[in-house]
């Protein structure tokens, strides 16, 4: 394969989204690199960036992302800055998933966003909301709460998430601090179709769809879930919420929830953001063990990565498996975060 | 004057023509299908008051060069004079608005008065004549592009249902050419559910003569091969040879999906052809199949999807995504079909659309399991098929990337593995696919240190003398977290094979960023990089059946032997294509400067005689 730099490119153009793109991205970036082309390299990059973060390659992004950032530092005025800076968005929202980055050093990376951004010349509000996300992620619940308030009374700008993400995630935290009646309010306009966009109602109804069973009717949530699931099911960069329909489903479709699982399990086996991978783990856990405790022998379909390392595929051993993955991940969470956030909603959903 | 007048603001209609053929419209051509529509709803309207009765729409031209004008007729509905106030008079004001649209949904396409200002855009007068099938007298409208217009009784009763005559501006003939006008009618009418007659020049000229039933009926087109193909090429204009019937469940939504007889790019654009209600709305519709199915261009009809403002797309809603899920599955499923009666069939399409299909099968496993055997991978046995290549009864492995397959053909031919380069788009997850789906099937990830497992291994004896040799070279790659493996292997000729897996490779693009990153995200990313653990080493084998790895262990060389390690692993990122971290190349120049410094030193000790 004699390909140069722009005939990669060009291929990487012409694909869509996904791992075949990103490793021909990859590709040319090492074949910039080779030839010690920086603006190529730049080019390779951030394609990589947006292409990784929205397919579950977290990790490719951050090591793209933080190689064009050095270079904009040394050269600030050879790169365009926009794009850079947004995706900065991207990097900080999902840094607090790898739980071997130290506190000190997430705090830091939100404060130097938030010193770009006013470099720039933009408001404060993009800022303040990337505080409101991250301490939600650190499970500093009342933080997040007292920062949502913040970021609210700012000022939009271009450098701002757009409304339906915005209005998302202040969904997700009243789902998440269960309060039910306060998230459906919330999601008002999502649910209406008024606010709308690539990632939203998509993730919104997967938090829905609790808070729909204990407020509204089983019949809502199950519409809700059905809307939900067809938007993202076969997109890798929705395995979290992915793991949030299964957990609906162990509550009221057990057979549904075991297909999901199946059809899934291999998508998460390889997705690099752990978070997203414990929220799976830990819903996919519940669900066994629920079929387990109805007596069930079913044998789940696995993918050939994961039989060569479990020999005993039975739903009790199973259910085990992921609740031990989710709960250590918990761990890590909490250690890290200095809460019980994590374990405290782990053993929540695993009480039989 | 104490009472309240009520104003109107003004609209420069000649401002607003503009805006409609400069921007919502994409050709003035599209006052045909306006006026087509327009006549359509009225003879639908019609229809639903009078069961028995049969509509027909005909178009005339009359005159020649700039005296040329056209007559739309219908036998329609028509229009009472409140209905002409209603539609004709205000913009934007049209059949469809109000709660009565609501409840008949999309019965009527058009918007009557918008569709009837872009026949603005050629002619700079309309004069409408209508008769209400309500009854009431016939009535008058002429309305002017500066936004006047002027309506009035006749006094004689014309026939029910509405005549539009437009008079050729200056600069619109061509779109009064008998031809032309034949031939957009048939594009945009070809469909209609009742005639359509052209009459120009003396002439008449019916439009749809031939209704293809299989167009309502896709399930009747397979017994009609030649003439849906013919047709298709006729509205498509490409030369099919194959195709496809559609149906949702539903029954609302349906048609034809013809199979392009080229390769296309993976993002060309899918524009399909959509007709509602009969009548073409669409000849770009791009969202109306999955992204995936761009090797098929199509003619659909639909009654239950919403057009845009422009009615040249659909809305983006819920039902637009379950019929554009449906319709993928009857594509996908005929290609399922297909698999098992017509396997030449589908290697046929497979030939010509690899891409797609390898891209639809990633996603679909079920797919993928109809069409493995017809996929084309390279290997070490050659370019050919997964069946022909299974029918070799040999355990069959692949490499997930094409560095891995490049790195390791070679090593592998020798030892006659058969090995397939899984590294070229979507074909590394198909292959996991293929495994998972047929545990059966002798398919295997080849990791690079399995061909190292059929390398001999040193003899306990050879261990033990080149014990602290192979000691001395793996100390010596540690920092770049390179092990070490003395082995003898085919062929002779290659000195080292260096092995890289996934975890590795993305460990030395993470320490590549950290160089050159920020002292923040530096940091970080050694937080990450931490947690690689020793599944982060590449592994470079050295093949002591090469003469000079043998020369080079032998004790003797005790001195140049790490040095010479290093040459050999630098020169081992170089064939794979590593870019080098900045340690990599300060060793790369520090060895070259010491080899050429021990080359002169040796040939001044044997009294400097050249090679």
């Amino acid at each position: 394969m004699n390909y140069d730099f722009e005939t990669l490119m060009d291929e990487a153009y012409d694909l869509p989204d996904g791992l075949a793109k990103l490793e021909v991205l990859e590709a040319a970036a090492r074949y910039a690199d080779a030839e010690g082309n920086i603006e190529q390299g730049y080019e390779a990059r951030s394609e990589i960036v947006q292409t990784a973060i929205f397919h579950g390659y977290p990790l490719k992004a951050l090591i793209a992302f933080s190689w064009q950032l050095g270079q904009y530092d040394r050269n600030p005025e050879s790169f365009a800055s926009f794009n850079l800076m947004w995706s900065y968005k991207w990097i900080v929202g999902q840094i607090s998933h790898f739980p071997e980055i130290p506190l000190h050093k997430i705090e830091e990376l939100v404060e130097d966003l938030g010193k770009r951004y006013k470099e720039h010349g933009y408001d404060d509000r993009t800022y303040l909301y990337y505080r409101f996300r991250t301490a939600m992620d650190l499970g500093h619940m009342e933080k997040a709460q007292d920062y949502m308030e913040q970021f609210q009374k700012a000022d939009r700008d271009h450098m701002s998430d757009c409304e339906a993400c915005e209005q998302n995630q202040i969904v997700q935290l009243y789902s998440l601090l269960g309060e039910h009646e306060k998230a459906l309010e919330a999601a008002k306009p999502i649910l209406s179709g008024d606010m709308s966009c690539a990632e939203v109602p998509h993730i919104t109804l997967a938090y829905l769809l609790l808070p729909m069973l204990h407020q509204q009717s089983e019949q809502e949530a199950r519409k809700a879930h059905v809307r939900g699931y067809r938007l993202i099911k076969g997109k890798r960069d929705f395995i979290e919420t992915i793991g949030r329909h299964i957990a609906f489903l162990s509550s009221t479709d057990l057979k549904k929830g075991i297909d999901l699982f199946e059809h899934h399990l291999a998508m998460a086996y390889d997705h690099e953001d752990p978070f997203h991978k414990m929220v799976f783990h830990l819903y996919s856990a519940q669900l066994l063990q629920k079929l387990a405790a109805s007596g069930s022998k079913y044998r789940p379909r696995l993918p050939v990565s994961f039989i060569g390392t479990e020999e005993d595929t039975s739903l009790e051993r199973l259910a085990d498996h992921f609740a031990q993955l989710a709960l250590s991940s918990a761990q890590q969470y909490d250690t890290r975060n200095g809460n019980s956030y994590y374990m405290e909603w782990a053993e929540e959903a695993l009480r039989p | 004057m104490s009472e309240q007048q009520e104003y109107r603001f003004q609209v420069n209609l000649s401002g607003m023509i503009n805006i409609l053929s400069n921007h919502l419209y994409s050709s003035p051509k599209v006052f045909l299908r306006e006026l087509l529509q327009n006549a359509t709803d009225a003879i639908t309207a019609r229809s639903s008051m009078d069961p028995v009765y049969k509509g027909k729409v005909s178009v005339e031209i009359a005159g020649i060069g700039e005296h040329v004008t056209m007559t739309v007729e219908d036998t329609g509905i028509g229009l009472t004079e409140e209905d002409i106030h209603q539609f004709l008079a205000m913009i934007g004001h049209s059949s469809k608005v109000g709660k009565d649209f609501l409840a008949n949904e999309t019965s009527f396409i058009g918007r009557f008065g918008i569709g009837l200002l872009s026949c603005f855009m050629v002619s700079d007068e309309i004069v409408v004549l209508t008769q209400s099938a309500k009854g009431g007298p016939s009535m008058e409208w002429r309305g002017k592009p500066d936004g006047t217009y002027t309506i009035r009784k006749l006094d004689t009763q014309l026939a029910i249902g509405t005549k539009v005559y437009l008079r050729c501006k200056a600069d619109s003939v061509d779109y009064f050419e008998p031809a032309a006008v034949e031939e957009l009618l048939f594009y945009y009418g070809a469909l209609l559910p009742y005639p359509v007659t052209l009459v120009a020049g003396g002439q008449q000229k019916s439009i749809n003569a031939s209704q293809p039933v299989w167009f309502a009926e896709p399930e009747l087109a397979r017994g009609k091969r030649r003439e849906v193909l013919e047709f298709g090429s006729r509205l498509l204009a490409e030369p099919f040879e194959d195709f496809i019937p559609l149906r949702t469940a539903n029954g609302r939504t349906g048609g034809i999906a013809y199979i392009l007889p080229h390769s296309v790019n993976l993002n060309a654009r899918r524009s399909h052809k959509v007709y509602l209600k009969q009548m073409l709305v669409s000849d770009k519709a791009e969202n109306i199949l999955p992204e995936w199915a761009f090797f098929v261009k199509c003619l659909i009809w639909t009654d239950e999807l919403q057009p845009t403002a422009s009615r040249e797309h659909f809305y983006e809603d819920d039902r637009l995504q379950s019929v554009r899920d449906e319709l993928g599955e009857a594509i996908r499923d005929e290609l399922v079909r297909m698999g098992s009666l017509e396997p030449e069939r589908l290697q046929r399409i497979i030939a010509l659309h690899a891409l797609p299909m390898k891209a639809l099968a990633a996603e679909d496993a079920a797919f993928l399991n109809t069409i493995y055997k017809w996929l084309t991978f390279e290997s070490t046995y050659g370019e050919r098929t997964l069946g022909e290549l299974m029918n070799e009864k040999q355990k069959i492995y692949y490499t997930a990337t094409v560095d891995e397959y490049r790195q390791i053909t070679h090593v592998a031919a020798a030892q006659s593995l058969l090995v397939l380069n899984g590294g070229y788009i979507y074909n590394n997850q198909l292959l996991d696919g293929i495994a998972y789906l047929n545990p059966e099937l002798e398919l295997e990830r080849l990791m690079p240190e399995d061909v190292s497992l059929s390398f001999t291994d040193l003899t306990m004896e050879e261990k033990n003398s080149y014990y602290d040799m192979t000691r001395l070279a793996d100390v010596t790659l540690q920092r770049f977290r390179c092990h070490i493996q003395l082995k003898r292997f085919k062929p002779s000729e290659l000195p080292a094979l260096y092995t890289l897996s996934k975890e590795s490779s993305a460990l030395r693009s993470l320490e590549k960023a950290k160089e050159s990153s920020t002292d923040l995200l530096s940091s970080v990313l050694g937080n990450l990089g931490a947690s690689f653990g020793e599944s982060a080493y590449s592994t470079l084998y050295f093949n002591l059946n090469n003469p000079l790895i043998s020369r080079l262990f032998a004790a003797s060389s005790k001195e140049m032997l790490p040095a010479a390690v290093e040459m050999l692993y630098t020169n081992a990122l170089m064939m794979g294509h590593y870019p080098m971290s900045r340690q990599e190349l300060a060793v790369l120049n520090q060895g070259i400067v010491r080899f050429i410094d021990w080359g002169l030193s040796a040939n001044a000790g044997n009294g400097g005689t050249s090679i």
